[in-house]
């Protein structure tokens, strides 16, 4: 422990003297001026879309105040030259919207529909009383099944006929105000009966009136949530919300003033957390690729210190940074400090791993620049891009980002869940150290050789070559969490076809890539053995491939335990995580393709690997269409 | 000038050599996968109509009470949703928890034009979001025709639009992201490929060579410029294909190319400035934070103007994109006079 509190010691001294004197202060001043920048900006409603569109408003045409409109006022014959000639994307004569018939013209009749609409209802708020303009009021309850309820037992749950008030309690007698007829066509009003079918003259800018002549004053029990989401609605000034609430139980909506649950806090969440804890672990990665490059780790090296003291000490400093960056961050955004650490640190441990490795696979910066862009990408979008449908989509839960929306909604999250999104990141943190400090010597460290020759050569390093058995089905084992964050990666892929392809084709290619990452997985570390020739006879390498389809398959089931409790069991995930319903099936289906991959490389060469790969698929997907049959055909 | 041409092959090379435009692209392929999940996320949310053409809903809306009520003709005329009527709430509730039906709707009569109504969802998050975006649609004109009934007319309610939403998320976000991620890569390379130099003091061995400072530095600089206008041009390619075209291209690419030059001529003064990496890369990632809120005070900005140009709107062009030669000119020229000063002083 004193030599990790050393080395990190070192860490902390060497990370200061870097910023001391002259550079100190052009630092600090240089981001004192960038965070103010930014806050200024920030509370100036930033518009990206200024002047997007070009609207044409003829002179008794209404007035509109958005900044993504450009306004041209024109006389309806210039309007219509200038619409025709695409110099302007829309008309308004009087109440009428001319457009064209193009995209551009649409979308922009799409945005003023818009904008239009609100400024409508903040008329007619302003006009009429809320009983007159808000005449839709929906109290929302939410109910639990039968089948939840025993599992949550929660016995005591209302019916509805409780739930309802006595005045909600259903009448169809002839109604005093609107009588219909019946059907599917729309209703076509026959006989308005009440008197406040002849209203009052609307009074263009007058204030409300106290009473509307026409309407009973009486107060109605929802009109104070009209109210209140009407405040909303009239305060939204687009600037996004930080807390995106959706209806909660018992509480009413307004359909025309409902929010949509704009995912915009799991974008600025990402921003907030994520982006710092990058900022840090750069300081990290250049520190550890300097001293590798002018071979100060060397020195340590030589010291009676354990590669594992080293790179934790060197790690230590960064990682107390981000805690508390963290705890900053969440005492900021008056959240929850408990649950944000357990929420985060698995994702910072994740960001740190992938730093790690690119700072021990690669020797030039140049390299390591395009790694870490890479890496920034790569994680904003795994934990962003699921986490876009929290609350929506069970599936948001393989990231964690999706736990810290919850947490600020203030909606809760149980155990399953939080291990599904998080297990995946710790047990990556876990591999990278334990591959990290086997192949932290010089030769390796200060080697020139390509990607895959490393990553093959971190592999061989790996294993314990004694015990090949254990080696081979925990490297099955603990790949998985790569594995899994593969194929949920290909799923973000698959989405992005899927706007030209259909659901098959779309579900094919998850299928696909799935299928080749599970069985890349499962033979590398046979093929590495091969390459290196530790193991040469047939008999070795189909013992291997039953060890690593054992391994794979332990994985894979405590994954699939663990998401088949957080997700709905449905076609997708039966084929990801390849379900059988006795472990028999599956087991010989890994050990089978396996050993298709391992023993067509091992007969024909190394070259022949994408080839083995693809026979080995071929097997597993038929394997796989054969479990979901049922749900095919 | 044959000597800078050496050294720019010689600084290309080296980038080629490192698969680093591959790893570029890779990051831009997955950009893409990004942007497009982002954008069917934004659409389901903000436009209820689109949840149907990203998944198909076939949402059973059992009512109760005054089962005539406009409001049930509304839904009924959604094809995504089923009305099942129930004489009452208890059998309602058996259907529900059956799963016979999805949502339970209680309207009462109006009263004095108000209807207040229960709606009763699934407790899971997942299938309630979605009950309600799906139900938002013909609920907004269920309201809409009781206002007409309270004598209340609102305008401009049969303007016919498509969903903008993900139209100016592409436009305004996606493809100014795309086309100045580029920019932000070329001065980082400038800051490595500097940096390497001075770490690794190969620099004094170049100086050793018939070639000035300038082109040694200019070499890197157009280096990191032309690979960032390599990957801009892809791009363009690329969204062309997805069906996103992108008008104006030729000012589209001019001003990336722009920015990118301008952000490699800030990072080489950084670079010199700080001659070390780690510093140089720091400062170079706040300073870009710095530039971004600055340039926004401009108007119009470079996010603003790409949108623009992009989207094909008329009162932007190449006088605007010239526009940007000015600060590009300026710290260039504040690079050749104090480039060498920087060279010789100590970090």
């Amino acid at each position: 422990m004193s030599n990790i509190l050393t080395i990190s010691k070192r860490e902390i001294t060497r990370l200061r003297s870097r910023f001391k004197g002259r550079s100190r202060l052009f630092v600090i001043g240089i981001f004192a001026v960038a965070v103010m920048l930014s806050f200024v900006i920030y509370h100036q409603d930033p518009v990206i879309s200024k002047s997007i569109y070009n609207i044409g408003v003829s002179s008794n045409g209404p007035a509109i105040v958005d900044e993504r409109f450009n306004i041209v006022p024109l006389d309806p014959v210039s309007g219509l030259v200038e619409l025709g000639n695409k110099e302007i994307d829309l008309y308004i004569h009087g109440d009428q919207v001319i457009s064209r018939n193009d995209d551009r013209s649409r979308y922009a009749a799409g945005a003023l529909n818009q904008y239009l609409e609100k400024q409508e209802l903040i008329r007619i708020s302003h006009e009429y009383d809320i009983d007159q303009a808000f005449p839709l009021r929906i109290e929302i309850h939410h109910l639990a099944k039968d089948s939840e309820t025993e599992q949550k037992s929660t016995d005591n749950q209302p019916s509805l006929s409780e739930i309802l008030e006595p005045a909600d309690e259903p009448t169809d007698s002839s109604s005093p105000f609107l009588v219909v007829t019946p059907g599917p066509e729309p209703p076509i009003i026959t006989a308005p009966i009440s008197p406040q079918t002849e209203p009052p003259e609307p009074i263009p800018n007058a204030p409300t009136p106290e009473v509307a002549p026409s309407i009973i004053p009486t107060e109605s029990l929802s009109d104070s949530a009209v109210r209140e989401r009407l405040e909303d609605f009239k305060n939204d000034n687009g600037r996004p919300e930080f807390k995106a609430e959706f209806a909660a139980d018992d509480e009413i909506i307004i359909p025309s003033l409902l929010k949509p649950p704009i995912p915009v806090s799991q974008v600025m969440l990402a921003f907030f957390y994520v982006v710092p804890i990058f900022f840090v672990s750069i300081f990290f990665t250049s520190s550890f690729m300097e001293e590798k490059t002018n071979r100060k780790l060397i020195i340590l090296m030589s010291a009676p210190i354990t590669p594992f003291q080293i790179i934790v000490g060197k790690i230590l400093p960064y990682v107390v940074y981000s805690i508390l960056a963290i705890i900053i961050i969440t005492l900021i955004l008056g959240g929850n400090v408990f649950l944000a650490l357990a929420i985060f640190i698995p994702i910072m441990l994740f960001i740190f791993s992938i730093y790690l490795m690119v700072a021990l696979l690669y020797r030039t910066f140049k390299d390591q620049t395009f790694f870490s862009m890479m890496a920034v990408w790569i994680v904003t979008a795994f934990l962003v891009a699921p986490a876009m449908f929290t609350g929506v989509n069970d599936l948001s839960y393989i990231s964690p980002l999706t736990l810290a929306v919850l947490m600020y909604r203030g909606e809760s999250f149980d155990l399953t869940q939080y291990l599904l999104s998080t297990i995946p990141m710790y047990l990556a943190f876990i591999v990278t150290m334990f591959v990290a400090t086997r192949i932290f010597n010089e030769e390796y460290l200060m080697g020139f050789r390509p990607l895959y020759r490393k990553l093959s050569e971190a592999i061989y390093l790996v294993m314990d070559k004694a015990h090949l058995n254990l080696s081979v089905l925990s490297m099955s084992l603990f790949l998985i969490p790569i594995a899994f964050m593969v194929q949920s990666a290909s799923l973000v892929l698959a989405y992005n076809l899927s706007t030209n392809l259909s659901t098959i084709t779309t579900l094919g290619i998850i299928f696909v890539i799935c299928i080749i990452t599970e069985e890349i997985v499962k033979s590398v570390a046979i093929i590495v053995l091969l390459q290196n020739r530790i193991i040469t006879s047939l008999t070795s390498v189909i013992k291997l491939s039953f060890m690593a389809g054992l391994g794979f398959l332990i994985g894979e089931k405590l994954l699939l335990f663990l998401a088949l409790r957080v997700m709905s069991e449905s076609i997708f995930t039966e084929a990801l995580f390849s379900s059988g319903v006795f472990l028999i099936f599956p087991l010989l289906m890994h050990f089978v393709t396996t050993s298709i991959v391992c023993l067509i490389t091992a007969r024909f060469g190394l070259r022949f690997y994408p080839l083995a790969i693809l026979a080995g698929s071929v097997v597993h997907t038929l394997y796989n269409l054969y479990i979901i049959r049922e749900a095919i055909f | 000038m044959n000597a800078f041409f050496v050294l720019l092959r010689k600084e290309l090379k080296s980038i080629r050599k490192e698969k680093t435009i591959v790893f570029a692209i890779l990051i831009q392929l997955f950009i893409a996968s990004f942007s497009s999940m982002m954008l069917a996320g934004m659409m389901s949310f903000y436009d209820p109509t689109t949840i149907s053409d990203n998944s198909p809903i076939n949402l059973k809306v059992g009512v109760v009470g005054h089962t005539s009520s406009p409001i049930v003709h509304f839904i009924e005329r959604e094809n995504s949703l089923t009305v099942v009527r129930f004489g009452d709430i208890d059998s309602a509730q058996d259907a529900f928890q059956s799963s016979k039906i999805d949502v339970v709707m209680s309207i009462p009569q109006a009263n004095a034009g108000i209807v207040d109504m229960d709606l009763f969802l699934p407790e899971s998050d997942t299938q309630s979001t979605i009950a309600l975006m799906a139900l938002n649609d013909p609920l907004k004109e269920a309201e809409n025709y009781l206002r007409r009934m309270n004598g209340i007319e609102m305008n401009y309610t049969d303007i016919e639009g498509k969903s903008h939403t993900s139209y100016e998320f592409l436009y305004s976000i996606i493809i100014p992201l795309l086309m100045f991620f580029p920019a932000l890569i070329a001065g980082s390379i400038v800051i490595d490929t500097i940096s390497e130099e001075l770490e690794h003091k190969t620099l004094d061995t170049l100086w050793a060579a018939p070639v000035s400072l300038h082109q040694i530095f200019s070499s890197k600089i157009f280096a990191a410029i032309l690979t960032a206008f390599v990957q801009c041009v892809l791009w363009i390619i690329l969204l062309q294909w997805n069906a996103f075209p992108v008008e104006n291209f030729l000012n589209v690419l001019a001003l990336s190319v722009i920015i990118a030059a301008t952000l490699a001529c800030i990072a080489a003064l950084i670079g010199l400035y700080f001659k070390d990496r780690e510093r140089a890369q720091f400062v170079y990632s706040i300073a870009l934070l710095l530039t971004a809120g600055l340039s926004y005070l401009l108007d119009p900005s470079p996010f603003n103007l790409i949108t623009r140009l992009a989207m094909g709107n008329q009162n932007v062009g190449i006088l605007e994109v010239s526009f940007y030669l000015i600060p590009f000119t300026i710290i260039g020229m504040v690079f050749v006079l104090i480039a060498k000063k920087l060279t010789s002083a100590k970090a």
